[in-house]
C-alpha cells in the first residue's frame, strides 16, 4: 500500500578515505495519529493500538492507558501497576530476542524453531488480564529457558555457548572493519520523563521528530539500561551491543522467575500535567517510549502524542552518528556490512536504507 | 515505531521464505518465525520478515486503518 508518509530511515555514510567523515540520517516522517484520533472516546482507541504498531504493542497499549488514567486524575492500584510490569518485561524479552535473528542473522531450521518457541510461550504469560497459575508458570518459564538454551544462551549473563550459532554470530559482529571512535555518552532515564513529556504535549510533532533535552540528545534502550547497573566502555561496538541484549533477555528471564527484581523497575512510569492531560513513559525493548494525551470533558482525545525510542537513537545528531563519526572503517564491502552491523545492534523500528559516499563527490 | 502492514500469502517458497502481496505489490519475505502458513493467509511484516500471522477481518480493518491515515496525511500536507 502506499502510504503518504515514509516508515524508512535513510542513512547516509561519509567517507573521507578510510574515516567517517560525518553521517546524514533522513527520518522517518511521522503518521498524523493526533487528526485521526481526535474526538474520539479515549478508551475506543485502546483495541485500535495493536493494530496500527507491529512491535511494542503491549507498550502502546500501557502507554496510553497509563496517560489517559493520569489525563483522568485516576489513581492505579499498586496490585493493578505490578500486573501490568508482566506483559511489558515479556514483550521486552520476546521483542529482544527476535531483534538478534530479524536482519542479518539468518535463521537455520533450529533457531528458528526454538525462536518460535520462546515467542509462543511467552504469550501465556503476556497477558495483562489473566492470571497465571505457578505451575503454569513454571511450565511456561522452563519453555522458554530450554529454546534459549538450544540457541545457546546459557542463562548465566551474556556467556554464550561455545560454537553456539549465536556465539559464532556475536563473533562475526565483532567489530572487525569498523574502530568505533570513543565517545561521551549519554543516556536517557526516569529522571528525564517529565521534562520529555511536558516538551512532547506542547510542542507536538516538532518535538517528537527531533527529540532533544538542553541540546542533549542521550541514547536510549539496551545499553542505556546497563549502563544504569554498571560503567559501560565509550566505545561500543557491535558485538558489545549483541552481548548487552542477550545478558538483558537473561535477566528479564530471571525477572520472570522471581529471581531478579530489578529489571522490571521504571517500566511504566505515568504524569499528570494538569487537569485534562497525562503522559506515560513504557520502557519498551528499544527504549523508552512516551504516551501523551490531553482529554476534553467527555474524554474524548483533543491531543495525542507519541515519542517512540528510534528517534532518539536515529536524530541527526544522535547516538548512531555519534558511534560512527570519526571511526575508521575497513576498505570495500567488509567495512559497509560492519557499519549495517552496527546500525542492527541499535536495533531502529522501522527498516533502514543505507549508501555510501565519498566527501568531495557530493 | 513500526507500523503494522498487512500482507497476503499469495505464494509458499522453500527455505521458509514466501511471496507476499502489500496492496498488489509483490515482496519476498522469510516466514522462519510463522508455523503452518499457507496461501491466503495475512501476516505483519518487519524489515523482510513475517511477524505474526493475522485473520483475514483483522487486515482488512488494519488496511483500512492505514487508508484513513494516509488520506489524514495528504489532508495535513495540503
Amino acid at each position: 500500500m502506499s502510504l503518504a508518509f515514509r516508515n524508512e530511515i535513510d542513512i547516509t555514510v561519509w567517507l573521507a578515505g578510510a574515516e567517517i567523515a560525518d553521517v546524514a540520517i533522513q527520518p522517518r516522517s511521522r503518521p498524523p495519529l493526533t487528526r485521526l484520533f481526535a474526538g474520539k472516546p479515549a478508551q475506543s482507541l485502546l483495541p485500535v493500538l495493536p493494530r496500527l504498531f507491529s512491535l511494542c504493542s503491549v507498550a502502546h497499549q500501557m502507554a496510553f492507558l497509563s496517560a489517559v488514567e493520569a489525563a483522568q486524575g485516576q489513581e492505579v492500584t499498586e496490585a493493578t501497576a505490578r500486573r501490568r510490569v508482566t506483559p511489558v518485561v515479556v514483550e521486552r524479552l520476546t521483542e529482544l530476542l527476535r531483534g538478534l535473528f530479524v536482519g542479518p542473522f539468518a535463521l537455520n531450521g533450529t533457531s528458528a524453531a526454538a525462536v518460535r518457541a520462546v515467542l509462543q510461550a511467552s504469550t501465556v504469560l503476556g497477558s495483562a488480564s489473566e492470571a497465571v497459575s505457578d505451575p503454569l508458570r513454571g511450565e511456561v518459564l522452563a519453555q522458554i529457558k530450554a529454546a534459549l538454551a538450544a540457541l545457546g544462551m546459557t542463562g548465566e549473563g551474556q556467556a554464550l555457548a561455545p560454537g553456539s550459532a549465536l556465539a559464532a554470530y556475536v563473533e562475526r559482529g565483532g567489530g572487525e572493519g569498523l574502530s568505533p571512535p570513543a565517545v561521551e555518552q549519554s543516556f536517557l532515564t526516569a529522571a528525564d520523563d517529565l521534562e520529555v513529556v511536558t516538551r512532547l504535549l506542547a510542542d507536538g510533532a516538532t518535538y517528537s521528530d527531533a527529540p532533544e533535552l538542553c541540546g542533549r540528545i542521550p541514547e536510549t534502550g539496551v545499553w542505556a539500561r546497563r549502563a544504569r547497573r554498571e560503567p559501560v566502555p565509550p566505545a561500543a561496538g557491535t558485538a558489545a551491543r549483541l552481548k548487552a541484549r542477550i545478558a538483558e533477555i537473561s535477566r528479564l528471564c530471571a525477572w520472570l522467575e522471581g529471581v531478579d527484581r530489578d529489571a522490571g523497575d521504571g517500566a511504566i512510569a505515568s504524569y499528570r500535567l494538569g487537569a485534562g492531560k497525562g503522559a506515560a513513559a513504557v520502557e519498551c525493548a528499544r527504549g523508552r517510549l512516551y504516551h501523551a494525551v490531553s482529554l476534553d470533558d467527555g474524554d474524548r482525545i483533543v491531543r495525542f502524542e507519541f515519542l517512540a525510542p528510534t528517534e532518539w537513537n536515529f536524530h541527526a545528531r544522535g547516538p548512531l552518528v555519534r558511534s560512527l563519526k570519526g571511526a575508521m572503517l575497513s576498505a570495500g564491502r567488509r567495512g559497509q556490512d560492519t557499519v549495517r552491523a552496527l546500525i542492527g545492534s541499535f536495533d531502529p523500528c522501522v527498516g533502514f536504507n543505507l549508501s555510501f559516499r565519498e566527501t568531495g563527490h557530493a | 515505531m513500526c507500523l503494522a502492514i498487512p500482507a497476503e500469502v499469495t505464494k509458499i517458497l522453500p527455505d521458509e521464505m514466501a511471496i507476499v502481496s502489500i496492496d498488489g505489490v509483490s515482496k519476498e519475505i522469510s516466514v522462519a518465525l510463522i508455523e503452518d502458513l499457507a496461501v491466503g493467509d495475512y501476516v505483519i511484516i518487519h524489515v523482510g520478515y513475517a511477524l505474526t500471522k493475522i485473520d483475514p477481518d483483522e487486515a482488512r480493518r488494519t488496511l483500512e486503518l492505514l487508508c484513513e491515515l494516509s488520506a489524514e496525511a495528504h489532508g495535513a500536507a495540503s
